[in-house]
C-alpha cells in the first residue's frame, strides 16, 4: 500500500516538471511583457529596456525559466510588479477565498448529486427520476454568470437574505462568513452536481442489477442495507475519480464566479494580473492552482485503491 | 475409518415419499412480465412440490423459464414489473400473499439460492467471511464475532481449506469452485429447509463440477435439506434429483420420478432432450454420430401459440394439438402435458 503511494508521489516529479515549462512558456508567447506595461504609453526605447535589464526580461528563456524554478523551488514565487507584494503574499492572501468557495460548491454537489443520482437509479423510471433527470440536464446547461445573475436578483436584490457581493474572512464569525459564499458555492456547484447526478445514477443502476447485489436480496437484507451497503459501496468508487478531476473544472469556474460576485479570491486575482501582464502573479496563480488539482487528483487515486481490494495488494 | 452409513439413519427412517407432506407445494404458478405491448408470460401453469431431503430437478433449455420460477419462488423478481399468480406453499406457508417484509425474514433463512456465476455473485468490495456472517447476523442476530465464527464454520464444513485465513480473503483471490464452495456456505449458514440452486455448476470445470454436486447432496444428507437443482445438464439432473420437472416455453411438460424418465419419457420434448445425451447415442450405437437436436426454435414470448407450445417441433403432432393439452397422471408419480401419452408404441 505505501509502496503504491510513493510510486504514485514519484509519478508526480515528471507532471510537474512539464506543468513548470508550460505554464512559464505560454505567458512568453503572449504580445508584450512587463516591462512595456510598467513603462506606460510614452515610454522611451531606453527606459523600457533598462527595464527589462532591471528584471532579467532581456535574458535567454531557458535561462529565464531555470531562474524562476529555482525560486520556485526554495518557496520564492516572485514579486508583483503591479501591486509591488511578494506573489507568494498575494497568494496566501487570497488563497482561503478560492479554498472556501471550492470546499463549499464542491460539498454542496455531492450533497445534491450523491443523493438524488442514488435516489434516481432506486427509483428508475419513476416521477421522481425523470424529474432528477431533467434538472441535472438544466443544471449542466445553464452558464453560471447567468444563474449567478438570477440568483443575485432574487436572494439580494428581491429577498435580501444574502449579500450580493465581497468577502466576509470566517474569523468575522462562521455564519457570516459562510453567507458570503453560500450563493457563489451554489452557482459554481450546480453544473457539477449535474454531472455527479448523472453518473452516480448509471454507476448505481448497474451495480443495482448486479449478481451480488441479487445475492445481497437472496440473504433477505432489507433493500435500505442491500442499497446502501451492496449497492453504493460500488457504485461510488467511480465517483471518487470523477469528484477530482471536476475539481479542475469548479477552480476554473471559479475565476467567473469570483468576478460576478466580486470576491477577493485567485480568480480576481489571475484576471487582474493577465491584463497587466503581471507574469509572476500569473504563473504564481497557475502554479499553486495545479499543484492544488493535481494534490486533489493524487488523494483521490489513493482513496480508489482503498476502496478496491483488488488494487490494495 | 467409519463407514458413512453407519452414522446415518437406516433408508427406511426417512418418509415415504407419497405419505410425507410436501416441504414446497407450487401450484399453478404463472409470471407476467409488464411490458410496453401488454403483459408477456414467462411462466405459465407451473405445479411442483419438494419433500424434505429430497432434490426436484428442473431441466430446460435457456429460456424455458427455469429460472424466472425459480426467481419467483425466492420473491426476488422485481415487483415493479413481475406479476407472479398461482400458489406457493412452503410448510403450509402461503408465500405469494406475504408482505415483502415477512418474506425477506424467510429469505437466506429457510429458504436460500445460489447462482450460476460464482464469479460475480460475490461482491467484491466485503470479505468472504464478512459475506456470509452477514446472512447469519441477519438472521440469527447475536454479535459480531459469533457470527464470524459460524462464518468460518461453514467455510470449513463446504471443504475450503485453512478456512481461517480464506474468510479474511476478497473474492478476486479465490478460484470458482472456492467461490462457488463460499456461495454454498452463505446459502446454508441459516439451515434452511429449502435451498434452490440455479445452474450451479454450469460456469465450473467438470472435476470441479462433481466435487460441488458432491457436497450439495452430502450436505444434504446431513441436514435434510430440501433442493430444487435447475440445470440445462440431464447428465447432472440424472446423478443427483430424485425427481425432475422438465420445462418447455415457461411450463413443465413432465414430472416424473428421474429413473423412470431417463427410461420412458412421456412426453416427446423429453424424448428430443434424452436422444441430445451423448452417452446415450454412444451406448445407442453409432459412436461418432452428430449430436441429434430438436428442429426449430423455442417460440418468443409474445408470439406463443395458442394450442400445445411444442406442436411446432413436435415430430408426433396431430390436429389434437392445436388445443392446449393439459398436465394430466400418466403412471405412478408421474404427469404429463400431451394429448399422445403414453408414447411407447409412437416413439418406437
Amino acid at each position: 500500500m505505501s509502496r503504491i503511494i510513493l510510486r504514485r508521489l514519484m509519478e508526480l516529479v515528471p507532471t510537474l516538471l512539464i506543468l513548470s515549462v508550460v505554464i512559464f512558456g505560454l505567458q512568453r508567447l503572449l504580445p508584450g511583457d512587463a516591462a512595456l506595461a510598467m513603462a506606460g504609453e510614452d515610454a522611451t526605447p531606453e527606459l523600457i529596456a533598462s527595464l527589462r535589464a532591471q528584471y532579467g526580461l532581456d535574458r535567454p528563456l531557458p535561462v529565464q525559466y531555470l531562474d524562476w524554478l529555482g525560486s520556485v523551488l526554495q518557496g520564492d514565487l516572485g514579486r508583483s510588479l503591479r501591486l509591488n507584494a511578494p506573489v507568494g503574499q498575494l497568494l496566501i492572501d487570497r488563497l482561503p477565498v478560492t479554498l472556501q468557495l471550492a470546499l463549499m460548491s464542491m460539498l454542496f454537489a455531492l450533497a445534491i448529486g450523491l443523493t438524488t443520482g442514488v435516489i434516481s437509479a432506486v427509483k428508475r423510471d419513476t416521477r421522481w427520476d425523470h424529474a432528477a433527470n431533467v434538472s441535472a440536464l438544466i443544471g449542466i446547461s445553464v452558464p453560471n454568470f447567468w444563474l449567478g445573475i438570477m440568483m443575485i436578483l432574487v436572494f439580494s436584490v428581491g429577498l435580501g437574505w444574502l449579500p450580493a457581493s465581497g468577502f466576509t474572512p470566517l474569523s468575522e464569525g462562521l455564519w457570516p462568513g459562510l453567507r458570503s459564499t453560500l450563493m457563489p458555492a451554489i452557482v459554481l456547484g450546480t453544473a457539477i452536481a449535474a454531472i455527479i447526478m448523472r453518473h452516480t445514477r448509471s454507476a448505481m443502476l448497474q451495480t443495482l442489477d448486479s449478481d451480488y447485489v441479487r445475492t445481497a436480496r437472496a440473504k433477505g437484507l432489507t433493500e435500505r442495507r442491500v442499497v446502501i451497503r451492496h449497492a453504493m459501496r460500488n457504485a461510488l468508487t467511480p465517483v471518487i475519480t470523477l469528484t477530482a478531476l471536476e475539481f479542475g473544472a469548479l477552480m476554473s469556474g471559479a475565476i467567473l464566479t469570483e468576478s460576478i460576485f466580486n470576491l477577493p479570491g485567485f480568480g480576481k486575482l489571475i484576471v487582474d494580473a493577465v491584463y497587466n501582464r503581471d507574469y509572476e502573479v500569473v504563473q504564481g496563480v497557475v502554479l499553486v492552482t495545479a499543484l492544488i488539482f493535481v494534490f486533489v487528483n493524487l488523494l483521490a487515486d489513493i482513496g480508489y485503491i482503498l476502496a478496491n481490494p483488488r488494487l490494495r495488494e | 475409518m467409519m463407514p458413512r452409513a453407519a452414522v446415518l439413519p437406516p433408508p427406511d427412517f426417512l418418509p415415504e415419499p407419497d405419505m410425507a407432506e410436501p416441504l414446497i407445494e407450487v401450484q399453478n404458478l404463472a409470471v407476467d412480465f409488464l411490458s410496453a405491448e401488454g403483459p408477456l408470460r414467462a411462466v405459465d401453469d407451473v405445479s411442483l412440490s419438494v419433500e424434505r431431503g429430497r432434490t426436484l430437478g428442473i431441466v430446460g433449455e435457456s429460456g424455458s423459464g427455469k429460472s424466472v420460477t425459480s426467481l419467483a419462488l425466492m420473491g426476488l423478481l422485481p415487483r415493479r414489473s413481475a406479476r407472479v399468480s398461482g400458489s406457493v406453499r412452503l410448510d403450509g406457508r402461503e408465500l405469494l400473499d406475504l408482505p415483502e417484509t415477512a418474506l425477506r425474514d424467510l429469505r437466506g433463512d429457510v429458504i436460500s439460492m445460489i447462482f450460476q456465476e460464482p464469479m460475480t455473485s460475490l461482491n467484491p468490495a466485503y470479505r468472504v467471511g464478512d459475506q456470509i456472517a452477514e446472512a447469519v447476523e441477519r438472521h440469527r442476530g447475536g454479535n459480531a464475532a459469533a457470527a464470524w465464527t459460524r462464518a468460518v464454520e461453514m467455510l470449513r464444513r463446504v471443504g475450503v481449506p485453512s478456512p481461517e485465513l480464506r474468510a479474511r480473503d476478497y473474492p478476486h483471490r479465490l478460484s470458482g469452485g472456492m467461490r462457488q464452495r463460499v456461495m454454498i456456505a452463505m446459502a446454508l449458514a441459516c439451515d434452511p429447509d429449502l435451498l434452490i440452486a440455479d445452474e450451479p455448476t454450469t460456469a465450473l470445470d467438470v472435476t470441479i463440477q462433481a466435487q460441488i454436486l458432491h457436497l450439495m447432496g452430502e450436505l444434504q444428507r446431513e441436514a435434510g435439506t430440501g433442493i430444487i437443482l435447475v440445470s440445462h445438464d440431464l447428465s447432472v439432473i440424472a446423478e443427483t434429483c430424485d425427481e425432475v420437472a422438465v420445462m418447455y416455453a415457461g411450463q413443465v411438460v413432465e414430472r416424473a420420478p428421474v429413473a423412470a424418465i431417463f427410461e420412458a419419457p412421456e412426453h416427446p420434448y423429453t424424448l428430443g432432450l434424452l436422444g441430445a445425451l451423448p452417452a446415450r447415442r454412444a451406448r445407442a450405437g453409432g459412436a461418432r454420430q452428430r449430436l441429434p437436436v430438436i428442429p426449430g426454435t423455442v417460440p418468443q414470448l409474445h408470439e406463443m401459440p395458442r394450442g400445445c407450445r411444442f406442436q411446432g417441433r413436435c415430430p408426433f403432432r396431430i390436429a389434437r394439438c392445436a388445443e392446449p393439452p393439459p398436465m394430466e397422471p400418466v403412471g405412478p408419480g408421474r404427469e404429463s402435458r400431451c394429448w399422445r401419452t403414453p408414447l411407447e408404441a409412437l416413439a418406437a
